[in-house]
């Protein structure tokens, strides 16, 4: 079907909420249809939102053809490009890149894009006209949308009219076999310039100081600065704080941020994007859960996603709208991220348990539109005045604080008429109004008594502390928490699935806190215990206070109970507070709960008593094997002193939430820079010869016995980049059909179970990976001994291991030997391909522009050396060997003292928090991902008892790497110093290949050892070009004079408003970017020629110095992506009119053209379909990027990809292509 | 062409059918014994006690399975789509008795 849509980029004032935000300068798409009427209707309302003042959000099905006739209105060229769609690159493309001719509109111009669409999902559309990331820029402004594609056969209808619906967030799609669903568009987005009503940068009521950036959905956002404000000035709520209450429908009415409707049981689809331009966002829907790809049936189970700038997911709720236990009311959407949440990044999914024909009225008497009930559900029931429905049954008053629930609260009350019409047949405290626990047939009941205290907690050796540290502890154990007999931990709670989980929760909180250099004085006076995964009902037992629900949480000094079901789902679910959590979560107000699998019992690891808590655990079951459990719980934000009692890391002014403070994980941090010894060499920081274990947590366990990290965020706002060295899980838990990784990325609420063997006896380093995270001490180790130890029980269902024959090693302040012999686990006969590979100092150009690293270092093999230092400009090492193949790599070091960019030791470009004396080690290593290898002789590192694997110049360090598998894309880097190495370039690729493949010179067709673009011939595979991009950043330019180069600050192409200088970026957003030691910084291109619309085109500028790739229609190539740099922003990869199955070992996996999160250590193999060109083949420029316009593409983090149309001289065809 | 006809017109079993028809007999003798089945389909393992087998369906007293909601109910399996099974025999491993209120 072909289907056509007019559309028209016009600029626009944007108004994001009812305190009259707004955005002056606006931009958006909108159908030509509606761009009268939406002019006409802001013009009429200049200080309140309108509603078609919305993302564009159009739709059509798998199979048609779209026609967009776009229409430019903005004074400069713009254009529509579309994500996943199939087009031809040379008129549809919405950008003008390398050498197509421009598919831009000019001002007042129209164009027609031509687009097919093939896979079901969201086909995010965005300008690149303008790719300026200031305050000027199109994106920021508004200018995205979304073309949603629905399974073939359907159509939609309005939500309210039941009409039909040509454009709009919100549509109900039917089919005429599958269930009709309720379609919601929630689309973030951040940094929109913003003034407030006055037409003055909003401010912050409680500091006085400008408020957060904004952080946005849909166009609207609902801070809490604007809502606390009616509460200072007594207009409501007067005895209330703000924190607690600013979700509280009773007291402010619902929010101009997006409230979703439906009935309870609607299955629904969430459309979640991210087309915001900088941050990578934390996306958590209360009550519900989702398989992370709606195409498989296996896979994880989600209730929190991550979603990178210019990516999407798809979120189906297992169950429909209330879930499995039907619950029905307000549940919450939100960014967890809780600066972004403060700032109004939250809309409410209102399920209704009665029928709404538009007769309704909500409590505050706002008349209740009409819903229209989806055509193959049953009705919902109409409301009655004994049954009124959801919410118009709870005591409330209006203009206070929401009414606790019934029941839950021990001293509180008892339910009123209309709450006991409402309520379950049986309603008992923690379950009112659904029943989880009803679920099962007379489950097991687990009940925990859980208190929230405040207590010191001090960080490390060094005596870093949080004063104020709040953390939940079982009642048992409160006493020798606080006397110091039990060390703080977060607290981690054992179950199995199949449980009925009652926590007694007890807030022993005092009512007033801080007054001190990060907070000012808060009246936290009232907490709660609100958790993820599990099933509840969501009046009574969320915890929190949202919409028109209850607040279902405790003063201080009082107890109430929560219900919960544990069903099968084996996540550790997250739990905190969530009245406070703004102010007080990164003291510590996180845990866990975990569910094991139905019949376990889970034993003290040293003692092998039953527990039912614990950070580490020993589970055993009678079927399946028995496994050692460790949660890693990260967080940063944290509010430490040291132990003079000076503030770590303050923010400028009190309760500011500009990236206060450092990091913990599980309350501990073990910085680098105290563990530096005598010889003050960066290489044996991870030694424990050296300065002993860290005091982070280590996971004991036997060689051989299975393990499983739950890995789970706590606080506050940022990324972070889990790895594990030497050891890999499968990527989506319960799946085996999935790729390998030994990296996630996660940010706060995300929960992940990482399951795997450890294969053999050694110290394995897991790190949060991103320079800042492990420079301030987010590091520890999983030991697993080769003999008994009488503090850990072996697994029951396994061999006892060997009794003890020799002493555990000691620390000794001595750097270790060298491993004597250095095998590897491969088969003695496996083919063996050696490297000889030598570290060196040598200058790296990384643009045509002039822009170098004068004091490079790189990898690079020892025959090639000669050639670099002769004037070559070094690519980074990228190698390969086959599945089947040993690697042996002979590593050497030549470097040099004097020839580091900061000799005194403090690296102070790009910064990291906590600058401390860490001189430049002269050792290298070379640390490789995924492989199979003994982490006592080739990890790559010298970490925890295990022996010296760095070299001193002049030595050489062997490594055996066994190839057991064709994983695709490694990463490498060094470990010897990940503060004065990295950013100068000690990092490549490893690239573990199909047996028998052999690399080819993709223009010579000859045989290559090294190289980021070869052809790949495989006797049973086509021919494949591989391309390899190594993502960067962190880099330390100079440009053509030798200044040093700021970015991203010196690369905004808009420049940068000198009120906003200060804060603008981070200390990680720090340090140029882009891919394989090059960069094509768009400022260079402005400068030269300013117009905008031309920055991508090779025919003004010639081709851009990152890598060319080019091919014919139809080769195929397969992507492979790394990123084994160093700072925390998550980047987002793209490449225009292609798409890859999500998980390259999964043909039924979600169809995409992005890959987001990526963060240190994230590795990524991308088979595009089709081949060069996509399904038609079409030649031309197709852009490879990253999604990040704040501070990604114009620094340079771009390339191409050519599609030839006709045979090229100096490019060899493909075998596949010969006729014969 | 003719000789291949009679071959297969041969009313002698397969072994294909042997092979089925030796597993149903397992079944059979081992009526009212305590059974372990794992399939591959959902719910993926069952344990109860074996009461009869009907043509090439096991019926099985299902006390134990994934989820607590499939339990105490006779489920029919068909048990050519089993790939793991232990019918508990004297003198050897008991199957293990597994309960919630561990």
């Amino acid at each position: 079907m072909k289907r056509h849509y007019h559309v028209v980029a016009i600029s626009i004032r944007i108004v994001l909420n009812n305190f009259g935000d707004y955005n002056r300068d606006g931009m958006m798409y909108v159908l030509k249809e509606n761009e009268q009427k939406v002019k006409e209707l802001v013009r009429k309302n200049p200080f309140s939102p309108v509603s078609l003042v919305e993302p564009l959000c159009i739709r059509a099905n798998v199979g048609d053809e779209v026609e967009v006739l776009f229409e430019n209105q903005i004074h400069y060229a713009t254009g529509m490009h579309f994500q996943e769609a199939d087009y031809n690159v040379l008129n549809s493309d919405g950008a003008n890149v390398g050498l197509n001719p421009s598919s831009l509109a000019e001002t007042g111009e129209k164009i027609l894009y031509t687009l097919k669409v093939n896979h079901e999902g969201v086909y995010m559309f965005s300008d690149l006209g303008d790719p300026d990331s200031s305050d000027e820029g199109t994106n920021i402004n508004g200018m995205f949308g979304c073309l949603f594609v629905e399974p073939r056969g359907s159509w939609w209808t309005d939500p309210v009219t039941g009409g039909p619906l040509n454009s709009g967030v919100y549509a109900d799609v039917h089919h005429p076999f599958l269930p009709s669903y309720r379609e919601y568009a929630f689309i973030f987005h951040d940094e929109m310039p913003t003034k407030d009503v006055t037409g003055n940068r909003p401010l912050n009521p409680e500091t006085n100081q400008e408020r957060e950036s904004t952080h946005a959905i849909n166009y609207r956002y609902e801070p809490m600065e604007n809502r606390a404000r009616l509460l200072e000035e007594g207009v409501v709520c007067p005895d209330c704080e703000g924190e607690e209450v600013h979700h509280d429908s009773w007291v402010f009415g619902d929010p101009a941020t997006p409230i979703l409707r439906g009935y309870r049981g609607d299955p629904v689809k969430f459309r979640l994007v991210n087309a915001g331009v900088k941050e990578t966002h934390a996306f958590h829907y209360h009550v519900h859960q989702w398989s992370k790809d709606p195409k498989n049936t296996e896979s994880e189970i989600l209730d929190a996603q991550a979603v990178s700038p210019q990516s999407w997911y798809t979120v189906q709720p297992h169950y429909g709208l209330g879930s499995l236990q039907g619950a029905f009311g307000d549940a919450i959407l939100h960014c967890h991220l809780y600066p972004h949440f403060g700032v109004g990044m939250w809309g409410l999914n209102r399920i209704f348990d009665t029928l709404q024909d538009g007769s309704q009225c909500y409590p505050n008497g706002e008349p209740i539109a009409q819903l229209q009930p989806l055509p193959d559900r049953p009705c919902p029931p109409m409301p009655t005045k004994e049954k009124p429905g959801f919410p118009n049954f709870i005591p409330g008053k209006l203009g206070c604080k929401a009414p606790r629930p019934p029941l839950g609260i021990v001293g509180g009350r008892d339910m009123t008429k209309l709450e006991k019409n409402a309520a379950i047949p049986n309603p008992r405290p923690g379950s009112v109004f659904a029943d989880a626990c009803a679920i099962a047939e007379n489950p097991v009941v687990q009940e925990f008594n859980v208190s929230l205290i405040q207590l010191p907690i001090v960080y490390n050796r060094q005596g870093w502390n949080d004063p104020i540290g709040r953390i939940y502890v079982l009642d048992e154990d409160r006493e020798d928490v606080l006397s110091g007999k039990k060390e703080p931990e977060p607290l981690v709670l054992h179950m199995t699935a199949n449980s009925c989980v009652r926590i007694n929760f007890t807030n022993c909180l005092p009512e007033v806190a801080a007054g001190n250099a990060f907070q000012l004085v808060t009246r936290a006076y009232e907490a709660s215990f609100h958790v993820h995964f599990v099933k509840f009902d969501v009046l009574a037992s969320d915890g929190s206070n949202v919409g028109w629900n209850y607040d279902s949480s405790v003063l201080s000094g009082e107890t109430i109970r929560y219900e919960y079901f544990a069903d099968v789902e084996l996540k550790a679910w997250f739990f905190h507070d969530h009245l406070f959590p703004g102010f007080h979560q990164q003291h510590g107000v996180f845990g866990t709960g975990v569910v094991h699998p139905r019949f376990s019992s889970f034993l003290d690891s040293k003692t092998g008593e039953e527990v039912d808590h614990g950070v580490q655990i020993t589970a055993v079951h009678p079927l399946i094997p028995d496994y050692r459990d460790m949660v890693l719980m990260v967080h940063d934000f944290a509010l430490l002193f040291d132990k003079d009692g000076c503030p770590l890391q303050p923010p400028e002014f009190p309760s500011s939430q500009d990236d206060p403070g450092l990091f913990g994980v599980n309350y501990k941090n073990e910085p680098l820079q105290f563990r530096l010894g005598k010889d003050k060499d960066p290489a044996y920081s991870f030694s424990s010869f050296v300065h002993g274990d860290p005091i982070t947590p280590i996971l004991h366990s036997y060689e051989g016995d299975p393990i499983r990290i739950r890995l789970l965020q706590g606080a506050q706002e940022e990324s972070h980049s889990f790895n594990v060295h030497g050891l890999r899980w499968k990527a989506e838990y319960p799946d085996s059909e999935t790729k390998l990784r030994d990296q996630q990325h996660i940010s706060i609420s995300e929960s992940f179970t990482l399951q795997m063997d450890v294969p053999r006896a050694g110290d394995y380093l897991w790190t949060f990976e991103t320079e800042e995270d492990l420079w301030n001490g987010l590091w520890g180790l999983i030991r697993a001994f080769d003999e008994e130890v009488d503090f850990l029980i072996p697994l029951p269902d396994r061999q006892c291991p060997p009794k003890r024959t020799k002493a555990l090693p000691e620390p000794t302040g001595k750097a270790p030997a060298k491993a004597e012999v250095v095998t590897s686990p491969g088969p003695v006969n496996a083919p063996v391909k050696s490297f000889n590979i030598v570290a060196f100092h040598t200058p790296i150009i990384y643009s045509n522009w002039g822009e170098r690293d004068p004091f490079g270092i790189v990898f690079a093999l020892e025959e090639d050396v000669e050639e670099i230092l002769n004037g070559k400009n070094p690519e980074p090492l990228i190698i390969r060997a086959n599945q089947g193949d040993v690697v042996e790599i002979n590593l050497t070091s030549r470097l040099e003292r004097g020839e580091f960019p900061y000799p005194d030791g403090i690296w102070k470009y790009p910064p990291v928090k906590e600058q401390a004396f860490y001189p430049p080690s002269l050792r290298i290593s070379l640390h490789a991902q995924l492989l199979d290898y003994d982490v006592k002789t080739s990890a790559g590192e010298t970490v925890g008892f295990n022996p010296d694997q760095t070299v001193a110049p002049g030595d050489v360090v062997t490594y055996k790497w066994y190839v057991d598998n064709p994983v695709g894309a490694c990463g490498l880097w060094d470990m010897a110093d990940i503060r004065n190495h990295r950013s100068l370039g000690t990092y490549g690729a490893f690239i573990a290949e199909p047996k028998g493949t052999v690399y080819l010179d993709p223009f010579s067709g000859e045989e290559v050892e090294t190289g980021a673009n070869v052809v790949l011939r495989n006797p049973f595979l086509l021919d494949t070009r591989e391309f390899v991009l190594v993502m960067y950043d962190g880099a330390r330019l100079v440009d053509r004079k030798g200044n040093l180069i700021i970015d991203p600050v010196d690369g905004i192409l808009g420049g940068v408003d000198p009120e906003d200088s200060d804060d603008l970026v981070d200390t990680y957003d720090n340090g140029s970017r882009g891919f394989n030691y090059r960069t094509e910084r768009l400022i260079n291109r402005l400068l030269k020629y300013p117009e905008l619309k031309d920055l991508f085109s090779s025919k003004v500028f010639g081709d851009p110095s990152t890598p060319l790739f080019e091919a014919y229609p139809g080769d195929p190539i397969t992507i492979r992506l790394v990123n084994p740099s160093e700072r925390r922003r998550s980047h987002t990869f793209h490449i225009h009119g292609h798409y890859w199955n999500n998980d390259d070992k999964d043909i039924s996996s979600e169809v995409r053209s992005i890959e987001g999160e990526i963060v240190t250590g994230h590795t990524v193999d991308l088979p595009l379909h089709y081949g060069a060109g996509s399904l038609y083949n079409y030649p031309g420029d197709y852009m490879y990027r990253s999604g990040n316009i704040r501070w990604d593409i114009e620094q340079g983090m771009w390339g191409i990809i050519r599609v030839h149309a006709s045979k090229e001289k100096h490019l060899l065809e493909l075998k596949n292509n010969n006729e014969d | 062409m003719s000789q291949e006809k009679a071959n297969t017109e041969w009313e002698y079993p397969t072994v294909n059918v042997l092979h089925d028809q030796a597993l149903v007999e397992e079944f059979i003798e081992g009526i009212g014994k305590n059974i372990f089945i794992m399939t591959p389909s959902f719910p993926y393992i069952f344990i109860g006690k074996l009461v009869e087998v009907i043509e090439d369906q096991a019926v099985v007293d299902v006390k134990v399975t994934t989820i607590s909601e499939l339990e105490n109910r006779q489920w029919y399996v068909h048990i050519h789509q089993i790939e793991v099974f232990y019918i508990q025999q004297k003198g050897q491993p008991r199957i293990p008795e597994l309960r919630d209120d561990y």
